[in-house]
């Protein structure tokens, strides 16, 4: 009992530490925005070109947006040493790295799903569509939040090239991409691209602990 | 209640200390003295078993204490040389954080008698980040009071403090050893504070 009290303060305090850095996400939010815009204005008026790339579009800049927001994922907890005061505390490295993977995801995530709407209707995507689009967006930025603390512990080890976590989470999400989009794209394969999707979400939230926690205790021991 | 081994680190095939052998028992403090980059922070880390040694092994309440890591974790407290309050938040929701993550027992008078103590009543509702370095080491060890563990890990304690907070600290170490608690703690110096045992690095 105990234990899940700890928990559920440790979310208490990621809500508080978010909440200090809205401007953070809605930065992150206006530049998802802003770049749909960018793409409008240089493809042109054509609704339906628009509508056929729109998904890709979606998912490239949900990637990137993801990115932004890599650096913070460990480097403030690490450097102010919070990482190690949590561990004191009773977490282990792995379960350390669940708990900020589902904060990521809480809010980081959740505030870019809730404004897909807008963006569906800025790229003409049908509303039939939306429950498509939702589906593999929610699947797929957990898997983002998975690799994205991955990348950002090893980092933490190699504070010289920031720009290597978010070349790795772009590499290893290929594949996300092209089965999200093929939900989307291919409505009659729905439930067997989801459930591809769904096992890459097992894979990477079983690797996760494993190797962010590793990457976790060797950061600090070399700090 | 802890005892260390024949303990030895090397880093970077780099011997950072070797043979340290040291026992705490409720009711002592132990200082770790030397100078800059003697491994005081490093012993500690090894301690509380963030940094692997070499060699040597370390018991908690006479087990290995890797096979008894979370019970020895469930009684001590370590405050590191930096600061780790959050600094974007105000004095009150970094209290509020702590006493609510480290499920604390103590209540809000205690608290505030503690922040007059240190002086720090007035700065409450202030973010840490615009709070000076000394009153972020003071606010650091208000820590010390909401855990309330047994054993506490202090790296450098009496750094940046004015000669009012040292004795303030001073006065909460014999506090804190005549509840039959334990401290170890690193210092450049000791400004008079009466330690049990003395480990020079």
């Amino acid at each position: 009992m105990k234990f899940l009290t700890k928990i559920t303060f440790f979310f208490y305090r990621e809500y508080k530490l978010n909440l200090s850095g809205v401007q953070d996400i809605l930065t992150n939010i206006i530049f998802f925005f802003v770049s749909i815009f960018i793409f409008i204005f240089s493809i042109g008026p054509d609704k339906e070109t628009i509508s056929l790339i729109g998904i890709g579009i979606l998912w490239t800049l949900l990637l990137l947006s993801s990115t932004l927001s890599l650096r913070k994922f460990y480097q403030d907890d690490f450097e102010n040493g919070n990482l190690l005061i949590i561990h004191l505390n009773g977490f282990s490295y792995g379960f350390i790295a669940i708990l900020k993977t589902l904060s990521h995801f809480i809010f980081v995530q959740i505030p870019f799903l809730l404004s897909i709407p807008i963006a569906c209707i800025l790229l003409n995507i049908s509303n039939e569509k939306l429950i498509y689009v939702f589906t593999s967006f929610t699947i797929g930025s957990l898997i983002l939040s998975c690799l994205g603390s991955i990348s950002s512990s090893m980092n933490l080890m190699n504070q010289r090239n920031y720009l290597l976590g978010s070349v790795i989470v772009m590499i290893f999400s290929v594949p996300i991409i092209i089965f999200s989009v093929g939900i989307i794209n291919l409505e009659e394969n729905f439930y067997s691209l989801t459930n591809i999707l769904f096992g890459i979400l097992l894979i990477v939230f079983a690797i996760n602990p494993w190797a962010s926690g590793l990457c976790l205790k060797l950061s600090l021991e070399n700090n | 209640m802890i005892i260390v081994k024949d303990l030895s680190v090397e880093r970077l095939n780099k011997k950072i200390f070797e043979n340290i052998n040291l026992s705490l028992t409720s009711g002592n403090i132990t200082i770790l003295k030397g100078k800059n980059g003697s491994g005081k922070t490093t012993l500690l880390k090894t301690i509380l078993n963030i940094i692997e040694p070499s060699v040597g092994s370390i018991y908690w309440k006479g087990k290995l204490l890797k096979k008894n890591l979370y019970d020895f974790y469930s009684h001590i407290t370590y405050i590191a040389d930096k600061t780790s309050s959050l600094t974007k938040l105000t004095v009150k929701d970094n209290i509020s954080i702590w006493s609510k993550i480290f499920l604390s027992n103590i209540n809000n008078s205690q608290i505030e008698t503690a922040l007059k103590t240190l002086k720090l009543e007035d700065h409450l509702n202030q973010k840490v980040g615009t709070l000076s370095f000394g009153e972020i080491k003071k606010l650091e060890f208000l820590r010390l009071i909401i855990e309330n563990k047994k054993v506490w890990f202090l790296d450098e304690p009496l750094s940046n403090l004015d000669e009012y907070s040292i004795e303030l600290i001073k006065q909460t170490f014999e506090d804190h050893v005549a509840k039959e608690g334990s401290i170890i703690f690193s210092s450049h110096q000791n400004p008079g504070i009466y330690v049990t045992e003395e480990i020079n690095l």
